[in-house]
């Protein structure tokens, strides 16, 4: 598990420094490659500790990167430790308990540290610490509430919460709304139908200009009483829409009748399922709520005649 | 006595042989309506006709013994009829594209015949199964059923009685329904709907099942969820259960009429299916549930005993839905109903003639006729016009209820109930038939179970109103004697002008005083005209004081108006309806208001509003416009008042102050409060002010200013109305709404200014019609993506283009019209579309058009319309007697007669006689004798699906003195039921065929 998440800090700082790479002038990376350049002497004067006189560029890299890698983790190890522990700073134990995590010998570190070979390494240039660009501000940064330990991460930035309603002023005045929303269904109205009438056939009523009131042909249907009966999906929709506060009523009442009335209602949907042949499911005919109603009931097989 | 033949009713039907005890027997089939009068003959007046006709119809009687088959009874077998043995008639025939009896519908769409919604039912006036199967067709001659239906596997064949089972064919591919009635029921009381139809239990009475046709199940299931309680409404007063053990209603297209009941089924047009958001068609819809239910108990299960019986039928079911329409909507528009009805009644009587409820005919010559004014027999439900049939059933509920004011409800039902248990133990008789007459009901059988249970003598309001035709015409005028205080009233009555009839005996009459409401009963007799009434009131004036209504109610009045020397407020004759009357009563115009305003019964408020059309003065305006402010006050009183407000404004013109009638009114009641110009957005779950504002648009177009064209305000009211209409946040559907708005803009157009003639173009179109006709081709346009329930709105644009049309704004054509009219268009827009066509005939005098009617009266597969273009013909006639046009050809005579005396107009066998009765008359002179061919056959797309067999079980035949019964089986297969995806522009092939025997039990 641990392997795993060095190489995913790993990856990640890889990441940030292929993307410095290629531009180099911001102060934070300016900070960054600072950084950077002490780790690189401090693998080279431990190279030379261990007595080599010239390395290859690239080891360098990989070793830089693994000396980073493993400090990374370190770092990272001792946080989550004392946060383990409800802490917010690492302290020295955090530290030895994640070195001792990682397979490190803490003992022999004293030692190592005071080694006789060992190299002075000059301070690494004092480099302003580079400065969060100031996100553009929006409203007041949030203190915690007092219910929350000041040791608690800080709000985010307002911009991150924050909203800020962008509408304009609307259109309250209800003559106008009125006459907008009429203006609108008639313009929407006319232009379909007028579309409607020029891609089809029409009939006119003026013989001298045929297009001035164009109707739509008037076409026979097979079965006319269809879509003169049944509401259109328009109308069904506002239905849903309106009746919904209603139909919670209704249901609230049936609920409250008796059970004979329940009864009905499961009987009721049975029939919805009969299929037009007529033929009733017959494991559905035991339930005792079944309807005894000789349309319901299955289709008999003819009797075989023996003689002819 | 012999029984050497058997006669039986069948028509259209092709015998191929009959069998009695399985012999040979010889059989001779006459119809002899097929044509009712001989080439060879010379008349041709409609006297003559009506008496061939009757004559003819007559011959196949089967009250009278006779039929058009006559069945020889083999000589072997006479002498087992003499020992009243038991005899089988068995009958092959087979059924050729049938012109009526049975109708098929059959969608010219791709697919099999269950995808396509095929159907056929049955149908037909009044003794009408001949049509479909031989039979002994009357109401009289009762027996129990056997019925076998092999249809398609995709089908359901619904017939009556219990379905017994239903089995597959041995090829699995389709399946025979039986049925089995055990309730004697006759013949005419049978019916059969086949169809791929959705099948739904009623939720709350399993054994009552729906049928519709596929895809309109949410429809039924939403019209269906109110039956039961028409159901437990009859029941319970009747207190007695519904009679049969099922019952089925089954919905079809193209119906003939809306509602037909037969034995424990019912067939309805598909077109009273109607969704829960569909405001307009649901008290329609619920009233023809429950005549339809009514029926059942009174009609189908309780028959009569012979044609001259039907009014106790018609009367009694009526009545009961009478009862029903007042539990459940109301007294109010009970009493709005029964005025609606008193008044159709007495129009039609005085303007064609006398309905005479039950018709005695001594001897049986037709000279003894008793309605010599009709130009039709009424001997025979047959021969009798359909429009008199229906004013026949008005009266006939009528006068139910005139008995009932008699002997009070409570006897009236308990006679009900009395012929239902006798008739109900009669039935459960299985093999005593000669118990079954117990259910037939006749008139001395119906007066005597009155008088039974009574104890009360109701001779002579059956001597006036039923055995005698006519109403009573009413004159009352009255003065008040100041010195006696006495009111004399003076009431006189016009017996002499046909459709009247001498009225003797009690009438009541209400007078409104001040010091409250007082009944009188007068005795109309011979030679007193004149009655002093004396009044109560002091004409002294206490103005403090209120004044007590008839229900006990105390109100204030404004007494200013009023004559200061009467106590009279107003005065009512015969307030009850209580006499089939027409009353013209004189009083002043302030007592008309006055009784508007505070009278509280709705009759007496819609008489005020018809009598207030000639006062128009500005106490009018303001008792009319109270009326329709007031919440309280009956919607179709506030409905009416609409409408004649509009009149008086418009006799108001040159003095008319404000703005336009109703406008600030609907604007106050509908409109915004912060924007008086825009109406509110629909809601209509208030539905009395749902109605008020759909009407008052529709009343307000009707004003005029002073050069007689609609004000310019109202209309650019009404084109805002349009415009701002709403509908999204409403739960109910606003079609029938906006199809008024547009006929406010129909009532809104005056004739065009036209300048000798000249040809009507776009350019020279009126700024407003051509707001106008923006509108409607909109509405018209939208409706082809957007089709409204039953087509409402285009309806009313057809009827608008038809004025644009009339009224010269637009070119005169009858194209467009003609293409709604087609078959494939929705029944009301096709009937519009007629109308509008028929109009312009009339107009136009163009033959062209005229010919292209009769066409369709020849063609069209729906027989509702055709009937409807011959009737909307006779309303609105091409030409009149009086006029010379040169339509009056001897060629549309002989077509006319030929349509009629062919015998194809199976079930409206009187349309074209009515039709031609309204161009001519009764006079003779104008027929000369022209012989011509017989018209073709019209060829029909019909086919059939479904073969049937039919076994009824004793009965009793009305030639024979013993009793016999009959048992009739038909077996078959049919000849070729159509394949899958059978594409119909083939030649009509199928044809249902049937072999039946008859045989006879007992």
């Amino acid at each position: 598990m641990a392997d795993s998440v060095v190489m995913g800090s790993g990856s990640l700082n890889s990441g940030s420094r292929s993307g410095s790479s290629k531009t180099s002038t911001s102060p934070t990376e300016n900070y960054q490659l600072a950084r950077r350049r002490t780790l690189q002497v401090v693998v080279s004067s431990l190279l030379t500790e261990c007595g080599f006189e010239s390395a290859e560029k690239a080891a360098m890299e990989t070793l830089t990167e693994m000396m980073q890698s493993y400090i990374t983790e370190v770092g990272r190890c001792a946080k989550a430790t004392c946060e383990h522990t409800a802490r917010s700073t690492p302290t020295l134990s955090d530290v030895v308990i994640t070195l001792v995590e990682m397979g490190f010998n803490v003992d022999t570190l004293p030692v190592y540290a005071k080694r006789s070979q060992r190299m002075v390494i000059t301070a690494p240039p004092i480099t302003n610490a580079p400065l969060i660009p100031k996100a553009l501000i929006a409203g007041q940064k949030r203190t915690h509430p007092t219910y929350i330990p000041s040791h608690f991460p800080e709000f985010p930035d307002p911009h991150t919460y924050i909203k800020t309603p962008t509408f304009r002023e609307p259109v309250s005045d209800y003559q106008v709304v009125r006459e907008k929303a009429a203006s609108q269904r008639r313009d929407v109205e006319r232009a379909l139908t007028r579309f409607m009438a020029k891609t089809g056939e029409t009939q006119s009523l003026f013989k001298d200009d045929i297009s001035a009131f164009p109707l739509i042909a008037a076409k026979p249907s097979a079965i006319p009483y269809l879509s003169a009966l049944l509401p259109s999906e328009l109308e069904l929709q506002t239905l849903e829409e309106t009746d919904s506060s209603e139909q919670d009523d209704q249901t609230d009442t049936e609920n409250s009748s008796s059970n004979v009335s329940q009864d009905d209602q499961s009987a009721d949907k049975e029939n919805v399922v009969l299929p037009p042949g007529g033929v009733v499911p017959t494991g559905k005919a035991n339930e005792e709520n079944m309807i005894d109603n000789p349309y319901l009931r299955p289709v008999k097989k003819p009797k075989v005649r023996r003689k002819k | 006595m012999n029984l050497n033949r058997i006669k039986l009713n069948s028509k259209q039907c092709r015998i191929y042989r009959v069998r009695v005890n399985d012999l040979e027997a010889p059989f001779i089939y006459n119809d002899p309506t097929l044509e009712v009068c001989h080439h060879e003959s010379k008349q041709r007046n409609l006297n003559y006709f009506s008496s061939a006709y009757t004559a003819a119809v007559s011959a196949v009687d089967p009250d009278a013994g006779n039929g058009e088959l006559s069945i020889k009874v083999p000589s072997e077998l006479w002498k087992q009829g003499d020992e009243m043995k038991v005899m089988k008639v068995y009958i092959e025939f087979s059924l050729d594209q049938p012109k009526g009896g049975l109708h098929f519908v059959v969608p010219d769409v791709e697919g099999s015949m269950a995808e396509r919604a095929a159907h056929v039912f049955s149908f037909g006036n009044q003794n009408s199964t001949r049509f479909w199967f031989p039979c002994v067709d009357s109401y009289s001659e009762l027996c129990t059923w056997k019925l076998e239906f092999t249809v398609d596997a995709s089908m359901v064949a619904v017939s009556c009685g219990d379905l017994v089972e239903t089995v597959y064919t041995h090829d699995m591919r389709k399946k025979t329904f039986h049925y089995m009635l055990p309730i004697p029921t006759a013949a005419p009381n049978i019916s059969l709907a086949v169809g791929p139809f959705e099948i739904l239990v009623d939720p709350y009475m399993h054994e009552v099942t729906h049928f519709c046709l596929p895809q309109l199940l949410p429809l039924l299931k939403h019209t269906m969820s109110y039956l039961h309680e028409i159901f437990e409404f009859y029941e319970e007063i009747l207190t007695c259960r519904y009679p049969y053990s099922c019952f089925k209603t089954v919905f079809v297209d193209e119906a003939y009429v809306q509602v037909s009941s037969y034995a424990s089924m019912s067939i309805f047009s598909t077109n009273l299916l109607h969704s829960g958001m569909i405001i307009d068609q649901t008290p329609v819809t619920r009233h023809c549930l429950a005549q339809a239910l009514a029926q059942q108990f009174f009609g189908c299960f309780i028959s009569r005993m012979s044609w001259a019986d039907e009014w106790v039928l018609k009367g009694i079911s009526g009545y009961i839905y009478g009862l029903y329409l007042k539990k459940t909507f109301g007294v109010n528009e009970y009493r709005h109903w029964i005025k609606e009805e008193l008044d159709t009644i007495v129009d039609y009587e005085l303007k064609i003639g006398g309905v005479l409820l039950h018709p005695t005919f001594s001897g049986g010559k037709e000279k003894d006729n008793p309605t010599p004014h009709l130009h039709f027999s009424i001997r025979h439900p047959h021969t009798l016009s359909w429009e008199y049939y229906k004013m026949f059933q008005c009266k006939a509920h009528l006068v139910m209820r005139l008995i009932e004011n008699r002997i009070s409800m409570e006897f009236m039902l308990q006679v009900f109930n009395k012929l239902l248990s006798l008739a109900s133990t009669a039935s459960s008789q299985k093999y005593q038939s000669h118990m079954w007459s117990q259910m037939l009901v006749s008139t001395s059988g119906f007066l005597k179970s009155i008088s039974n249970v009574s104890g009360k003598d109701i001779g002579p309001l059956i001597k006036q109103w039923v055995d005698q035709s006519g109403v009573v015409k009413f004159f009352g005028s009255f003065a008040f004697n100041r010195k006696r205080n006495v009111l004399e009233l003076e009431i006189r009555q016009d017996y002499t002008s046909s459709g009247t009839q001498k009225y003797v005996g009690p009438i009541k009459v209400t007078v409104q005083e001040l010091d409250g409401s007082f009944n009188h009963t007068l005795q109309i007799e011979e030679n007193s005209l004149k009655h002093d009434i004396p009044c109560h009131s002091k004409s002294r004036r206490n103005k403090k004081k209120k004044i007590p209504l008839m229900n006990g109610e105390e109100v204030d009045m404004d007494l200013s108006a009023m004559d200061a020397d009467s106590p009279l407020l107003w005065i009512r004759i015969d307030p009850d309806m209580s006499i089939l009357r027409k009353v013209e009563f004189e009083q002043a115009d302030f007592m008309w208001q006055y009784q508007l305003r505070f009278e509280r019964d709705v009759v007496a408020q819609e008489e005020a509003i018809s009598a207030l059309e000639i006062f128009p003065t500005p106490a009018s305006r303001l008792a009319l416009t109270d009326i329709l402010e007031q919440d309280q006050c009956f919607y179709k009183v506030r409905m009416q008042a609409c409408f004649c407000l509009a009149k008086i404004a418009n006799s108001m013109m040159s003095t008319w102050t404000g703005p336009p009638a109703m406008k600030s009114l609907f604007t106050r009641m509908f409109c915004c409060k912060s924007c008086p110009n825009i109406v509110k957005t629909n809601n209509f779950i208030n539905f009395q002010s749902y109605f008020l504002q759909k009407t008052m648009p529709v009343a307000m177009a009707l004003l005029r200013d002073v050069q007689n064209l609609c004000p310019k305000e109202v209309l650019n009211f009404m084109l805002d109305l349009i415009k701002y209409n709403d509908n999204r946040k409403n739960k109910f559907s606003d079609n029938y709404y906006r199809a008024e708005l547009i006929d406010a803009l129909t009532n809104s157009l005056t004739p065009a200014i036209s300048i000798n003639n000249e040809v009507r173009t776009v350019d020279n179109l009126n700024t407003d019609v051509r707001l106008i006709l923006e509108e409607i081709t909109r509405f018209l346009n939208m409706e082809k993506l957007l089709p409204s329930y039953r087509n409402t709105i285009t309806v009313s644009c057809l009827r608008a283009i038809r004025m644009l049309q009339k009224n010269g704004h637009i070119p005169s054509d009858p194209s467009l019209f003609k293409s709604y009219a087609q078959y494939g268009h929705f029944v009301d827009v096709r009937i519009a579309a007629l109308e509008a066509v028929i109009d312009y005939t009339r107009v136009d005098r163009s033959s062209s058009e005229l010919q292209w009617l009769l066409e369709l009266v020849h063609n069209d597969p729906v027989h509702y319309i055709r009937h409807e273009i011959l009737s909307m013909l006779a309303k609105n006639p091409p030409f009149t007697k009086a006029a010379d046009s040169l339509l009056c050809n001897e060629a549309l005579v002989d077509q006319l007669w030929k349509l009629m005396n062919s015998g194809r107009m199976h079930t409206f066998n009187f349309s074209p006689r009515k039709f031609l009765w309204c161009l001519y008359g009764l006079n003779p002179s104008i027929y000369q004798s022209y012989l011509g061919q017989k018209p073709k056959q019209s060829p029909c797309l019909e086919r059939a699906f479904c073969e049937y067999h039919v076994v009824m079980e004793p009965a009793l035949i009305g030639v024979a003195m013993a009793p016999l019964g009959l048992k009739r089986k038909a077996e078959t297969p049919l000849s070729s039921s159509p394949e899958p995806g059978q594409v119909m522009q083939e030649e009509p092939s199928a044809k249902a065929s049937v072999k039946s025997k008859v045989s006879n039990l007992l």
